[in-house]
């Protein structure tokens, strides 16, 4: 099996340059009409501007954003209360590399919670095709593999100011990172709907679910992805995922997740108003010294109203237990205020509840204020 | 016998194949209306943005990746309009033909006199278009740019009904010819007038039927309202005699009702794209539409 993939994987990435139409003389012709037609259309319009020399002059260069994380809490453990830090500064570089492929950088520079101290590490560095037969997309390098919906972005993108406990307690506190390769293709269905299927192989961080491994067993993670239009303003999500990898043990853990997300928009004041649903859930067993697997599971189900142009509300509910440890398991409850001036600002007041069988409660409030420059690529739906 | 079914089998292929028609995937309606009145019966269009929708914020929905994965034309306005969306649906369609440069994508400005490109750009001014203002198809003559763009790039694709677009090309400038002198001759008693407008999205059509647009309700492009600026513009129109408001479909019209109650003036919601309203449904309806719309309010 794994060979095989390993087979399906390498030609598919270096079939990039197979096939490339070049510009034929009738373009030619066109180019001298167009230009002909644009002398007629000038003289019938007042003198304006082109901009052939604006257009050609930015479109080699990639498009660069740097987007800040400040954050002040207050926390009702631990032995300061109050904590006022800078987060982290996440640096995205992307462009088009080819015809054939994109690539995408992404630097953090992000607060170590021990020392202090500024680290900066690379999250994310990848190619993807454009182009491959049968709408197949082949990504390589260093990514966030498709294992819950939500894992798959960075903090910056998700509504509420920490990630769901789940994902924390399983992946760390950014989520699961890998470096391999994915492969994804849009399932033809007779019903017409959109239907995507990832698979990916490689080598995770260590995380406390899942460990580098010492040993030549690799992380494999598929995430199946449906998507329905229930009318011009909602939607419905739907998808299902599966991992396979070892623990800190060097023995076998396989996770399950699923997702379920129904959004609400008006298409037409849709800068307005909207409503989002979303609920994960997901299901660990990790082989064990004595024999006996552990199994754990968590959850979570948020949703966020936005109520005018600027400010949304939301609320979360979290439960998660731990990957090593069967009986531990953490409950809590956040709501959310946010406030977005623009779309290059965030600001957020998140107040948290936790509760768990293995350490104190406790309350936090964090206030959290995202502010990005440059040009940032779209998030995914 | 059953090399004779096997001969209409392959015929029958071969038909069907000779009579596919391209599918196109625009991202306004105004390009698909374009597109339709060229294609003609050679086409089959899809619009991703309703004409009701503001085309700078599209949710990039994945069932419209499922469309442009199997597109052989992509039009789109370019000029950085539907930056927020357009891209991630490109990188994901896995359709090599209508990514940029690709022989079935069509920037719909080329071409265009642009208006408005900033000599310097900051975000400071709100959200800027650096390479010109991209309301472009509302004025009735970027239309027939915007046309013969199309034509180029589906005569290049279908060579065997160039003659057929080539055709029709024609037909659309003559009813665009004609139109316009209606329009223009409708609005004469009426230029100059000066109005405030919600966006600056109207630049091409102020220019194109000598209407001046004095003020925006946004303080700057793209910022919501704020009570010191409609403040202002109140005060803009009590002192010009400004009784004009114009609106677009995708915003509440609170804020330019607030306006107009103090200043005595009259909010004139415009129709943006085709499909803003039911009875537009082509690009020529839209500035029937509009033209209708003004006079209207300025009878």
């Amino acid at each position: 099996m794994r060979l095989f993939c390993c087979i399906i994987f390498f030609p598919l990435f270096f079939s990039f340059t197979a096939a490339q139409s070049p510009l034929d003389s009738a373009a030619i012709a066109d180019s001298m009409l167009t230009l002909r037609l644009q002398a007629e259309m000038q003289s019938q319009i007042n003198p304006v501007q082109t901009v052939s020399v604006a257009r050609s002059a930015s479109s080699t260069n990639p498009d660069i954003s740097a987007i800040g994380d400040f954050r002040t809490s207050y926390s009702s453990t631990g032995p300061r209360n109050i904590e006022t830090y800078f987060n982290a500064l996440e640096v995205q570089v992307s462009s088009v590399v080819d015809p054939y492929a994109e690539a995408n950088f992404l630097f953090s520079f992000g607060k170590d919670s021990l020392n202090g101290d500024f680290s900066a590490g690379l999250e994310v560095a990848t190619l993807t095709s454009l182009s491959l037969p049968y709408s197949l997309q082949v990504t390589l390098g260093k990514f966030k593999p498709h294992f819950t919906k939500v894992n798959t972005l960075h903090p910056h993108a998700f509504s509420f100011v920490e990630f769901p406990a789940m994902i924390k307690n399983y992946f760390g506190d950014e989520g699961l990172f890998m470096e391999g390769m994915s492969a994804s293709v849009l399932v033809p269905n007779p019903w017409d709907f959109y239907q995507e299927l990832d698979v990916e192989i490689g080598r995770s961080a260590s995380t406390p679910a899942l460990d580098n491994g010492g040993s030549n067993k690799l992380l494999y993670s598929a995430y199946l992805k449906n998507f329905f239009e229930l009318s011009e303003n909602s939607t419905l999500g739907f998808g299902l995922s599966g991992l396979s990898g070892v623990n800190a043990l060097d023995l076998n853990t396989v996770m399950a997740g699923t997702d379920l997300t129904y959004k609400w928009k008006p298409v037409q004041f849709n800068t307005y108003n909207s409503f989002t649903w979303q609920t994960e859930a997901l299901l660990c067993r990790s082989d064990s010294s004595s024999g006996n697997a552990v199994q754990s599971y968590g959850a979570y189900t948020m949703f966020e109203y936005q109520i005018e142009k600027r400010t949304f509300v939301g609320a979360r509910f979290d439960y998660s237990g731990l990957p090593m440890a069967k009986k531990s398991d953490e409950r809590s409850a956040s709501l959310l205020l946010r406030f977005q001036p623009t779309e290059f600002q965030i600001l957020a007041l998140e107040f948290q509840h936790v509760n768990s069988n293995y350490g104190a409660s406790y309350q936090q409030v964090v206030f959290r204020a995202i502010f990005g420059i440059g040009t940032h690529a779209a998030h995914a739906y | 016998m059953k090399k004779n079914i096997y001969f209409i089998l392959l015929m029958l292929l071969i038909a069907s194949a000779s009579q596919a028609q391209l599918k196109i995937v625009t991202t306004i309606p105004d390009l698909k209306s374009i597109a339709e009145s060229i294609g003609g019966d050679r086409v089959d269009v899809f619009s991703i943005a309703t004409g009701y929708q503001n085309p700078h914020f599209v949710d990039p929905k994945p069932s419209y990746i499922l469309k442009l994965s199997k597109a052989d034309v992509f039009i789109t306005v370019g000029l950085d309009l539907e930056i927020g969306w357009v891209p991630a649906l490109l990188n994901s369609a896995r359709n090599q033909k209508i990514q940029k440069g690709g022989e079935g994508y069509i920037d719909a400005s080329t071409n265009i006199p642009l208006l408005q490109i900033p000599s310097s750009v900051n975000r400071g001014e709100g959200d800027i278009h650096i390479f010109g203002n991209p309301h472009f198809w509302l004025d009735p003559l970027n239309g027939k740019i915007i046309a013969q763009t199309i034509t180029n790039t589906l005569s290049r694709l279908d060579p065997e009904h160039q003659g057929q677009f080539h055709a029709n090309l024609k037909k659309f400038n003559e009813a665009v010819d004609a139109k316009i002198k209606v329009w223009e001759t409708t609005l004469a008693r009426f230029k100059n007038t000066k109005v405030i407008a919600y966006h600056n999205e109207w630049p091409y059509f102020e220019q194109r039927f000598g209407l001046k647009i004095v003020d925006f309700l946004e303080p700057k492009p793209g910022i919501p309202p704020t009570p010191s600026q409609l403040a202002k513009i109140i005060g803009t129109m009590k002192r010009e005699q400004i009784k004009i408001i114009i609106n677009s479909p995708y915003f509440t019209a609170e804020s330019a009702d607030l306006v107009a109650r103090n200043a005595g003036g009259k909010v004139v919601t415009f129709a943006t794209s085709v499909g803003a309203t039911p009875e537009i449904k082509t690009y020529i309806d839209l500035f029937d539409y509009n033209v209708g719309q003004l006079v209207s309010a300025l009878q």
